[in-house]
């Protein structure tokens, strides 16, 4: 599936430790037409990228390095942007920080990713 | 303990009444002794019989046998020689000898005395020679042999003319009441041991004012204060309960169920910090007193270890899903390049490659991985090679676990682009594994692959996994930069990355 034509690309932010998970992400995304605003592998990455940079949907390892990845979910929270946690803890196991926001278990099959971030976008 | 206090205070009446009983029997027969009593009224079988004490009749000789028969004491008298001249009833059968064998013989041959102390029979017979009387504890040997506690009264008796003619023994068997009082003394030594030396809090109250009767080391430990300040005060007003209603409804809910249980109390110990104790308390009857026996467990530590416990496996949880998400990114990856013929082969040596990694840092306890550890792990395939063909050669080096995920999985890339098309694939080419720690300008961790007598490497127009792997992911995992040249030899392959990114304990030099 590819966006229609009058849309203009979402721009995704994708904050993943794993290089190889962000690197499979970030093909499967701009298979799927979506433009990469940046992938972020730390917290502090992720919380300079979320200050600066636009975009329009993000997708958040809930765990980054061993660091939780809860202050870049409230930062999201704080400007307004969707996002869609994805873990490999179970709910109950789950910071509050991540509550309301989509949850994918690890690992996900990426249609499901990708049906989940469609559900998630700002409408234009 | 109160068992203690109620067990010795009943021997203390028994032993009382005793003594009285004693000296009752001795008063009565130094009366008669003495012609103070001018009849006694003795009660038997046939009714109240009269005995006139005045006179040396007959009568009179068979009242006094009577009446010592009479008295539940052993009484033996002994002339001044030491020769029996009268045993009653209870002497007869203490010491088994009947009067018409007994009389006559010296006394030691009817029984030996042991004292406690060596000096004892000294004292006491100073003390019968120079107060006429003595009383006290010893212990006859029988003669078989057997040892029995006795408590005696001794007297002189003395002729009309007031000279010694002997002694007069009043004599009781206390042997149960001695093993009685040691088993005691036994079992509050070792009750009172297990009572100081427990790793629980113990706490005895009084049901009847829900206060503090006794207090063990790790109660006052625990409420920092010593028992003395413990003992007489009430749970509420020690800290271990917060509200005084609950201690007086524990007591009544005590009545009823005869324990009660908190599970996880909190309390607060004098020095501010939080304690979770587990509060067991039961109603026991201490020879018909009842008592509350309060135990008290600290389980802080059993409960930070269950919260570290359900963290460790939220932790593995979390890691084995991740590793299944890399297998599965792996897997569309490899799927996605390549021939579909080699897709199991590839895909097998590439979670192969996962797992070699994640073996080392399990050994480690997730701390890192040694660089050469990592080379031998990832090579495995290739270990008749190794130091022969393939040569490593590096200072000990610490790879964070991700370091060592990123540099295992583009080794194995390398190793297996090698051995198809690279200075592995023929019959004399070597590889040099490198790597170094550099100080300057920048702390900077390097490593390399480098191929000669290869075949010449070209670069390939398709970039395939295998390309990604050893490149972005790599650089990925180190925050470094992978740099490919092709030459005549065979491929170059150099990751250079910030030495804390790379290692575990960034150190430089030794």
């Amino acid at each position: 599936m590819s966006p229609r034509a009058n849309e203009r690309q979402a721009r995704i932010l994708i904050v993943e430790d794993e290089p190889m998970l962000a690197f499979v992400l970030e093909e499967v995304l701009i298979d799927e037409g979506f433009e990469i605003a940046g992938v972020a592998g730390r917290l502090e990455t992720a919380l300079a990228m979320i200050e600066s940079e636009p975009f329009d949907v993000a997708i958040l390892d809930a765990n980054l390095a061993g660091v939780s990845a809860g202050p870049a979910a409230s930062a999201l929270t704080a400007r307004g942007t969707p996002f869609i946690v994805v873990s490999g803890y179970l709910p109950e196991q789950q910071q509050s920080a991540f509550s309301g926001a989509p949850r994918l278990q690890k690992p996900c099959r990426p249609d499901a990713l990708i049906a989940a971030l469609r559900g998630i976008l700002p409408s234009q | 303990m109160l068992a203690k206090s109620s067990s010795f205070s009943a021997l203390h009446e028994e032993n009382a009444e005793l003594r009285a009983r004693l000296d009752e029997a001795n008063e009565m027969l130094g009366a008669i002794r003495g012609g103070e009593v001018d009849a006694l009224v003795v009660q038997s079988a046939d009714g109240p019989k009269v005995y006139a004490l005045q006179g040396q009749d007959a009568e009179n000789n068979r009242f006094r046998g009577e009446m010592l028969a009479q008295v539940s004491d052993a009484v033996i008298a002994a002339d001044s020689e030491e020769r029996v001249i009268y045993l009653n009833l209870a002497a007869e059968r203490l010491y088994g000898f009947d009067a018409s064998e007994a009389l006559g013989r010296p006394l030691s041959e009817i029984y030996q005395s042991r004292w406690p102390q060596l000096e004892d029979r000294a004292v006491a017979k100073t003390i019968l020679d120079k107060c006429g009387e003595w009383r006290g504890e010893c212990i006859h040997i029988l003669r078989d042999g057997r040892e029995m506690n006795v408590e005696a009264g001794a007297a002189v008796l003395r002729d009309t003319t007031g000279l010694s003619a002997g002694t007069l023994s009043v004599v009781r068997d206390v042997t149960g009441r001695k093993r009685h009082e040691d088993e005691v003394l036994v079992s509050e030594v070792r009750y009172r041991r297990l009572f100081e030396a427990a790793r629980d809090g113990i706490l005895i109250l009084d049901p009847a004012t829900g206060k503090i009767i006794d207090a063990n080391p790790v109660v006052t430990q625990m409420l920092g204060c010593p028992d003395t300040r413990l003992v007489g005060k009430t749970l509420f007003e020690v800290g271990l309960l917060t509200d005084d209603g609950v201690g007086h409804d524990m007591v009544a809910e005590l009545k009823r169920a005869n324990q009660i249980r908190f599970e996880n109390l909190p309390f607060e110990s004098p020095s501010g910090r939080h304690h979770d104790v587990e509060f067991v308390a039961n109603l026991y009857s201490e020879n018909d007193r009842p008592v509350i026996q309060c135990n008290i467990r600290d389980i802080t530590e059993r409960r930070r270890s269950e919260e570290h416990v359900k963290l460790l496996m939220a932790e593995v949880n979390h890691r084995a899903k991740n590793m299944l998400a890399v297998v599965q990114a792996v897997a569309y990856q490899t799927a996605k390049f390549g021939d579909p013929a080699t897709l199991a082969d590839r895909l097998s040596g590439r979670i192969g490659a996962l797992a070699a990694g994640q073996d080392l840092l399990v050994k480690s306890q997730w701390q890192g991985v040694e660089v050469a550890d990592l080379i031998t792990a990832q090579l495995a395939h290739f270990k008749d090679l190794m130091g022969a063909r393939v040569l490593a050669d590096g200072p000990p080096a610490l790879l964070t676990a991700e370091a060592a995920q990123g540099i295992g999985m583009a080794l194995h890339e390398l190793a297996t682009n090698a051995a198809k098309y690279g200075a592995l694939s023929n019959s004399e080419g070597r590889v040099r594994i490198v790597w170094q720690i550099i100080d300057d300008p920048k702390p900077t961790f390097s490593i390399s692959w480098l191929e000669e007598g290869g075949p010449r490497a070209e670069a390939s127009g398709r970039r395939g996994f295998g390309q990604i792997v050893m490149g972005r992911m790599a650089e990925a995992a180190v925050q470094g930069v992978a740099r490919i040249t092709y030459g005549a030899g065979g491929l170059a392959w150099t990751l250079t990355a910030p030495l804390d990114d790379a290692l575990a304990t960034a150190k430089v030099g030794p």
